[in-house]
């Protein structure tokens, strides 16, 4: 999530809000809820840093990329061996595309090189003969009407066309034609590719040249997303294998399955495994209904959160996942959110869904059940992200726009949300894996982790529900000034304290929860420098949309509206109940 | 007809199996269908088949000769390289296949497979494994099958 386009979003946010807060002074400055975490813009290099280290990592290829790579390669190696662009090709096919391999190959041992490859170093002509017979279709013809490799072994055009056509239609493998002789083994090139096959196979067999640039080459793979031509070149050694593709799918180099951070390849592999042997028992939970608990008529889930209401005249408040009642759960109750808990079933049995589960819970598959459940929900959950912010790109932004009278780059801020949410789902989703394979007998690692996870679940419900219920009051009517830019300020900064939450959560947990017990702080905190509590009213500046948390700047001011603060230390958002983070232990600042 | 539009190179392929054969095979096309041939194979001297006279169909698809010719023993025999449907591990029949390669060269490899079975690139499991673990045992099952089956009449 810290890939280039992040970032660049990021900076857009900045500046707009730049603009945003030139125009309008005042605001904010009267509104002590409207703070957030006011920085300079000076203090803030280290997202510079990281996007520059990322930006190394990896690139993204198109077409035309990789067309120019491949001819660059070409030309290198054409010049510096001297020959031919087409027998360089077939140099390059041969050592997987590896420039230097060529060229250590061919130094060390010319003749065999050569000779593996099929390029004749003397190439044979054939002496005054006038007319000669092709070897395939046993016609004669004129010496000039013919065409041979390096050599000698003449067909005529009509064979040629055909004995490359039936090998491109074979499939890649034409890549390292030979002369139809069985008893010869010079090559045959693009060079004559280009001259003797019909204009599809040309085309068919440049495709499966660019192909082969990108299929057979150690530091390139397509990417993985269905209908994606890009391709990604990627710089081995750094240890994290995310790739961002400018199609928008993010997924993991290393394995290609969809970005899987915090958990590691083996993991994803063993789980997707797990998940087809048992999906046939796994059915009955896909069904995307289920009874509301109090009037149990089905309740379809068509929003993305998990916060149900149901329809009319029922219209009980429950949990999807537990089925239990809203009113237990969320950030009113101390953030406490027990349905990603398994083990909360042990609690009170508050609920028959609970006391069920408990009865259950030494069943294995009931175990596996709780986890494919919620990861499987994260990712439809996610699915419907994504379609609700391609329908915030493609039309609820105007609209708004209309509605509250701001002009469309004004908006971003939205924009940013919804794909912080996305993010996080898929986050969410893998934190569910995670949570499988963790040892049930590491109690205080599987308490901390179920900790986390809980307080991860509960801010994105509350950014989820900022960004989608509180938003349609905007999108419904025509609303003052103010009312919207408190809602930007809070939709900006949860959307901002969530990220730093789940970067923060993602490296704890890749880590492997080392610091259970001792310093959780330093587990979940370490991006944080030095921070102090500044007295006085903060400055205006810019509101900080990006990833790090703040090294200098205001105090922790108040969410007020949802009873909120911020950690001044991790940017945690606690409830105004606790005066200690409840993710780092750092204590509220009151100045 | 089918034969109609017959490519000028089968037609010189027939004349020349026909006016030249190649020592211990004959090959010529039905009647009826100038593409398909009937062969026989003399057992070479020197091998489990000797004395044996082995039938085979050999029949060129329309691709040919860009596509390999597709051949087959009628006649039973024992060998680790063509299974009892008759069909044959060649690799010039299969991957190896030039179109420089004709009905005459394809038909003195399987005369030469006859002559050098090859256990290691077996169509036939059990035969196979019969030659690698009694190899003296299988050349007498092959021999008994060429008086079998392949006695000529
Ligand atoms: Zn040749
Ligand atoms: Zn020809
Ligand atoms: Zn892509
Ligand atoms: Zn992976
Ligand atoms: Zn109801
Ligand atoms: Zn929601
Ligand atoms: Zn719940
Ligand atoms: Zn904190």
């Amino acid at each position: 999530m810290d890939s280039e386009d992040d970032m660049h979003d990021a900076n857009d946010l900045e500046s707009l809000d730049d603009d945003f807060y030139s125009g309008e002074t005042a605001m904010g400055s009267d509104d002590g809820d409207a703070g957030y975490d006011f920085v300079d813009n000076e203090s803030d290099d280290s997202e510079d840093i990281t996007s520059h280290r990322q930006q190394q990592n990896y690139t993204i290829l198109s077409e035309v990329d990789i067309r120019q790579h491949q001819e660059e390669d070409i030309n290198r190696v054409s010049i510096v061996l001297s020959i031919s662009r087409s027998a360089a090709c077939i140099l390059l096919r041969h050592y997987n595309w590896s420039v230097s391999k060529v060229h250590d190959e061919w130094f060390a041992d010319e003749e065999n090189v050569r000779k593996a490859v099929g390029l004749l170093e003397n190439p044979v002509e054939m002496q005054n003969a006038r007319e000669l017979s092709c070897g395939i279709c046993f016609e004669n013809y004129p010496h000039n009407n013919m065409s041979t490799a390096a050599c000698g072994h003449h067909f005529c055009g009509s064979c040629w066309r055909g004995y490359i056509g039936t090998s491109i239609s074979d499939g890649p493998g034409c890549l390292m034609l030979r002369c139809p002789d069985p008893s010869c083994s010079a090559a045959v090139g693009q060079d004559m590719i280009n001259i003797l096959a019909t204009d599809e196979d040309k085309e068919k067999y440049s495709r499966y040249l660019l192909r082969s640039y990108i299929e057979d080459n150690r530091k390139t793979k397509w990417c993985p997303a269905p209908g994606c031509d890009f391709a990604v070149e990627f710089v081995m050694g750094s240890g994290n294998y995310d790739v961002c593709c400018n199609c928008s799918y993010n997924f993991c180099w290393n394995c290609t399955e969809e970005a899987h951070r915090p958990v590691d390849c083996g993991t994803v592999a063993k789980w997707i495994l797990k998940n087809s042997a048992e999906s046939e028992n796994m059915n009955w939970i896909l069904a995307n209904s289920k009874p509301c608990p109090k009037c149990k008529r089905p309740i379809e889930k068509n929003q993305g959160c998990m916060h149900i209401t149901c329809t009319p005249p029922c219209k009980y408040e429950f949990c999807w996942l537990c089925l239990g009642a809203w009113s237990e759960h969320g950030e009113r109750t101390g953030g406490f959110y027990a349905c990603n808990r398994y083990e909360s079933a042990k609690q009170e049995g508050a609920y028959d869904e609970s006391e069920r589960r408990r009865e259950m819970a030494k069943n294995s598959l009931e175990r596996y059940t709780h986890y494919y459940e919620r990861w499987a929900t994260n990712q439809s959950s996610r699915q419907k992200a994504l379609a609700d912010l391609h329908s915030m790109q493609t039309e609820k932004l105007e609209k708004l726009s209309d509605r509250q009278s701001q002009p469309e780059s004004q908006l971003k801020f939205i924009i940013e949300a919804w794909l912080q949410i996305v993010e996080c789902r898929r986050v969410l989703k893998w934190t569910y894996a995670y949570g499988y394979y963790l040892p049930e007998h590491e109690h205080a690692k599987r308490q901390f982790f179920e900790y986390l996870q809980g307080e991860a679940e509960s801010g994105l419900e509350r950014l989820h529900q900022c960004a989608e219920k509180e938003l349609q009051v905007y999108l419904d009517a025509e609303t003052p000034m103010k009312d919207f830019n408190d809602f930007r300020t809070k939709l900006a900064g949860l959307t901002s304290v969530t990220r730093n939450y789940f970067e923060n959560l993602v490296r704890a947990l890749e880590t492997g929860l080392k610091d259970v017990g001792s310093s959780n702080s330093q587990a979940t905190c370490s991006k944080t420098s030095s921070s102090k509590c500044l007295g006085g009213k903060s400055k205006i500046g810019k509101i900080k949309a990006g990833g790090t948390t703040s090294r200098s700047g205001g105090p922790s001011r108040s969410l007020d509206e949802s009873n909120l603060w911020s950690c001044d230390q991790c940017t945690y958002v606690n409830p105004r109940s606790t005066n200690t983070c409840q993710m780092c232990e750092h204590r509220r600042c009151t100045t | 007809m089918a034969n109609s539009n017959l490519p000028r190179r089968i037609i010189k392929e027939t004349q020349r199996l026909l006016s030249e054969p190649a020592p211990g095979i004959s090959a010529s096309p039905s009647e009826d269908n100038m593409r398909y041939f009937n062969v026989m194979i003399l057992g070479p001297t020197q091998s489990p088949y000797e004395g044996g006279v082995f039938k085979l169909e050999l029949f060129l698809p329309e691709e040919y000769p860009m596509a390999a010719p597709k051949v087959r023993f009628l006649t039973k025999i024992y060998h680790p390289n063509i299974d009892k449907l008759g069909r044959i591990c060649l690799d010039i029949l299969k991957d190896k296949w030039s179109p420089a390669l004709q009905i005459r060269t394809v038909l003195l490899s399987i005369q030469a497979l006859l002559s050098a079975p090859n256990p290691d690139d077996p169509l036939s499991d059990n035969i196979a494994k019969h030659w690698k673990t009694n190899e003296a045992e299988a050349v007498e099952t092959a021999k008994e099958w060429t008086r079998l089956y392949a006695s000529g009449a």
